[in-house]
């Protein structure tokens, strides 16, 4: 013992203390910092959501792809920086042979975690081939993906059954482009189904070394990974669903990077907290009210429509989002193609007119419930959709859900709770090409994603035609047709495609994110 | 052994003009009580009158620029939909009181029956009812409510169902373990055998003798409802919007909080105020008519 606490003196403490203190200054370096850099790189960072798988092949939310992208590889990534765009990741080389057929070559020595040997095509066919094969609710990515040919370990061909655009922007950057192992996934699901949370190998240069749910995400070092070595030690993804309860936990340094409300950029902007960096971002996310169509209080379209013209975006964008928000004209939004320069309704709408479509419905006293998350933005929106509806004798219940409960709301898998849906308000996220955006209101969607259950042949037809279409303006056109269908339907009130305000403390990290604001997280330097 | 003259109720002897001044100089002497008194009466005269006291619409959006500071014409100024916060304060402070009111009546007049079945009925029966109020206070108030919640959707119905089953247990308890004892005594044993039936002897003599702490319990417990039912609104769960409510404008105030702390204020404050009012009013009630009860807290 003696020999233990002999060299921890009061005298050589304080010589140790000073002298480091004396070289902490010496090195020009902030004192926070330098405990910061003794603590080893933990890149701590907030996701909207809480995951509920880590399978690419089966994924949910945008927001889980955050970590897909650190644990497993694809054949090619989106370019970090403000314009769309993609580059190669495990693969060497990838080229459109012709309009149906993507030969790609893979870097050689990528390994699979846990002894399940190197990438090869072979995983690559089976990852990409299991989506369709297992009815992934999100095989619609895949599009008309028939099969992968392999020519040998590192080269193969993707085979589509039909000319598919989207493929290059949609399916191989994003989710269902993740190469998972083969081996690995068929000894822990026997059918190469999904592995829902407990991926059984890792590809990328992190893994997942903890996941408490509603708590944290835990990323480590891959120690098999061979490409570039990623600028964190450590990645600690915390859900915090409320934009502002993030704000909170920003600015009591519980996370490092957030996005953060619309409503609070100006306040961030003008007054930011120390060190921090804010960076404003368009996103490609779009916003809005959606109403069931078979649901008997809503099956008359002049109900629709009244509701629809009752309803000023404007307003709303000023109340919700403090004015930072612009109208949205549709689904798809500026910078897309297919973005329509205005809707079929005016962002202000029309009450007078509101009113004539409820007298033409022949409907007094209606009394509607409107579904939202409990998040503080959703909650405004709702009242203030509320109010304009009680401008023309609509009494409207909010019904605030936990995130959890209110995106199973209109999924018919999840029970009946989809045929007591009337009004709902709904924000999904999208990837820069408008079949991402338009895809899930087909009619196979109807019960899954497609909550207002709008059934049309046309839109169907256009959207199987527009996948094939190569010239942008020719594709424009009939997704712009897309949209009034929608629209015309009564079904949508298209409010917004918000905006992605980021805050992240510079003097710990260089964030690096997509051009719509989600982090790249493989891509975050420490500094 | 229980005797005659240690079960008397005391609340009997209070209906004396004596008894009462005697009551009242006790009061008096208590300062926190006296504070506690004045504040629930301001709360509650502030929730009945709260129609004649409002400025503006509470729930009419856009009555002003969004989270605007006080002035002359919005004294705690509005809130993120425009909305004047004094307004919807002054009506928000009729929610908690309602369901004060509303919940703890119920779990009072439930537990009573409950506890006099328990106390005065057969063994099994006993039994059958202790199993019942240790399963639902087994659960962990706020956990069980924000279950029965999320099964029956949030609403003011809601909030007081849920308070009221997981009072009940406590006062059912109460009125179980004083029936018992008041069961096996001499003075009621001399009822039954003059003819007395079970429904004079509960009502004449059981009663009165159970209600008094029963009474001290609730005010205790009227605090506690305040904050659970801020706390559910706080969360979401409780009234829905539009609803003025404490718990709701504070939800609202953490939000905004960058923005402006008036909310917040507007909405603490008064939470704070009730809860305390009731606590110090509940422990002088105590003071005065069960000092044993405040040696045993």
């Amino acid at each position: 013992m003696k020999d233990i606490v002999d060299p921890l003196s009061r005298r050589a403490f304080l010589k140790t203390g000073a002298t480091l203190a004396g070289g902490i200054v010496a090195a020009g370096m902030p004192l926070s910092q330098a405990i910061w850099a003794a603590e080893g790189k933990v890149l701590k960072a907030r996701s909207t959501i809480d995951p509920k798988t880590f399978d690419p092949g089966f994924y949910n939310y945008s927001h889980e792809v955050d970590v897909m992208d650190c644990i497993y590889s694809k054949l090619t990534r989106y370019k970090p920086g403000s314009e769309w765009g993609w580059e190669l990741e495990a693969a060497e080389k990838i080229e459109q042979v012709d309009p149906t057929h993507i030969r790609f070559r893979l870097k050689k020595g990528i390994k699979f975690t846990g002894g399940h040997g190197e990438l090869t095509a072979r995983d690559v066919k089976f990852s990409f081939e299991r989506v369709i094969k297992n009815n992934s609710p999100v095989k619609v990515d895949w599009g008309s993906l028939d099969h992968v040919d392999v020519e040998d370990d590192y080269t193969g061909v993707i085979v589509l059954k039909s000319p598919f655009v989207p493929l290059w922007m949609v399916s191989l950057p994003f989710a269902v482009g993740h190469i998972v192992s083969e081996d690995a996934v068929i000894k822990a699901t026997k059918d190469g189904g999904t592995f829902g949370t407990k991926p059984p190998a890792f590809s990328g240069p992190y893994v997942l070394a903890d996941w408490k749910p509603k708590q944290y995400v835990v990323l480590a070092r891959n120690p098999e990974w061979s490409g570039p070595k990623p600028g964190f030690d450590e990645i600690r993804i915390l859900p915090i669903e409320d934009a502002k309860a993030a704000e909170r936990a920003y600015q009591a340094g519980d996370v490092d990077f957030t996005s953060i409300s619309l409503d609070s950029l100006a306040t961030f902007k003008n007054n930011p907290p120390v060190d921090t960096k804010v960076e404003e971002y368009q996103t490609l996310n779009f916003n809005w009210l959606g109403m069931n169509l078979d649901h008997p209080k809503l099956k008359d379209v002049n109900v629709r429509k009244a509701i629809q013209w009752a309803i000023n975006v404007p307003q709303i964008l000023d109340a919700a989002y403090s004015g930072q928000a612009a109208p949205a004209t549709g689904i798809i939004p500026p910078g897309i193609v297919g973005h329509r320069d205005k809707g079929l309704v005016p962002p202000e709408g029309d009450v007078e007119k509101a009113k004539e479509f409820l007298k033409k419905a022949g409907v007094a006293d209606l009394a509607l419930a409107i579904d939202c998350t409990n998040d503080s933005t959703y909650s405004t929106i709702a009242q203030t959709v509320q109010a304009q509806l009680s401008q023309i004798g609509i009494s409207l219940e909010i019904n605030l859900q936990d995130p959890g409960s209110f995106w199973t709301l209109g999924m018919e898998s999840e029970g009946e709770r989809w045929k007591d849906l009337q009004l709902i308000l709904t924000d999904y996220g999208a990837l820069p090409d408008p079949y991402y955006m338009t895809s899930w209101f087909v009619q196979a969607q109807v019960g899954i994603w497609n909550w207002e259950r709008f059934r049309s042949e046309r839109y169907d037809q256009l959207a199987g035609e527009a996948v094939t279409i190569d010239d942008p303006n020719v594709r424009a056109k009939l997704y712009h047709e897309m949209q009034d269908l929608m629209e015309d339907s009564g079904a949508y009130r298209f409010l917004t495609h918000r905006g992605e305000p980021i805050v992240y403390r510079a003097t710990r990290m260089q964030a690096v994110t997509r051009p719509d604001g989600y982090p790249l997280y493989p891509d975050f330097m420490a500094v | 052994m229980v005797g005659v003259e240690v079960m008397r109720p005391k609340l009997s002897d209070a209906t004396d003009t004596g008894a009462f001044r005697t009551f009242l100089g006790q009061f008096r002497k208590n300062r926190l009580g006296m504070l506690g008194a004045v504040l629930v009466i301001l709360i509650a005269a502030i929730a009945i009158f709260a129609p004649l006291m409002i400025t503006h619409d509470p729930i009419r959006i856009m009555v002003g620029p969004r989270l605007a500071a006080p002035s002359l014409d919005f004294l705690l100024g509005t809130d993120q939909l425009g909305r004047d916060t004094f307004s919807r304060t002054i009506m928000g402070g009729r929610i908690p009181l309602l369901v004060a009111f509303a919940s703890l009546g119920s779990s009072l007049a439930v537990g009573l029956v409950l506890g006099l079945i328990a106390g005065f009925g057969p063994r099994w029966l006993d039994n059958l009812l202790l199993l019942l109020f240790d399963t639902i206070r087994s659960f962990p108030s706020i956990i069980f409510a924000l279950a029965m919640i999320a099964l029956l959707g949030p609403s003011l119905a809601s909030v007081i169902l849920v308070i009221a089953i997981t009072s009940m247990p406590i006062y059912a308890r109460v009125v179980r373990t004083q029936t018992e004892a008041l069961r096996s005594s001499e003075y009621i044993a001399v009822e039954r055998s003059m003819g007395a039936g079970t429904t004079r002897i509960l009502a004449v003599h059981v009663l009165p003798n159970v209600f008094g702490p029963l009474l001290i319990l609730v005010s205790m417990d009227v605090p506690a409802v305040i904050a659970i039912e801020a706390g559910l609104s706080f969360l979401g769960m409780g009234v829905r919007p539009p609803t003025p409510d404490w718990g709701a404008i504070l939800n609202d105030g953490y939000s905004y909080i960058n923005q402006t702390p008036w909310l917040v204020i507007a909405g603490g404050i008064p939470i704070v105020l009730a809860t305390l009012g009731f606590t110090f009013l509940g422990e002088a009630l105590r003071d005065i008519f069960d000092p044993k009860l405040r040696k045993d807290l």
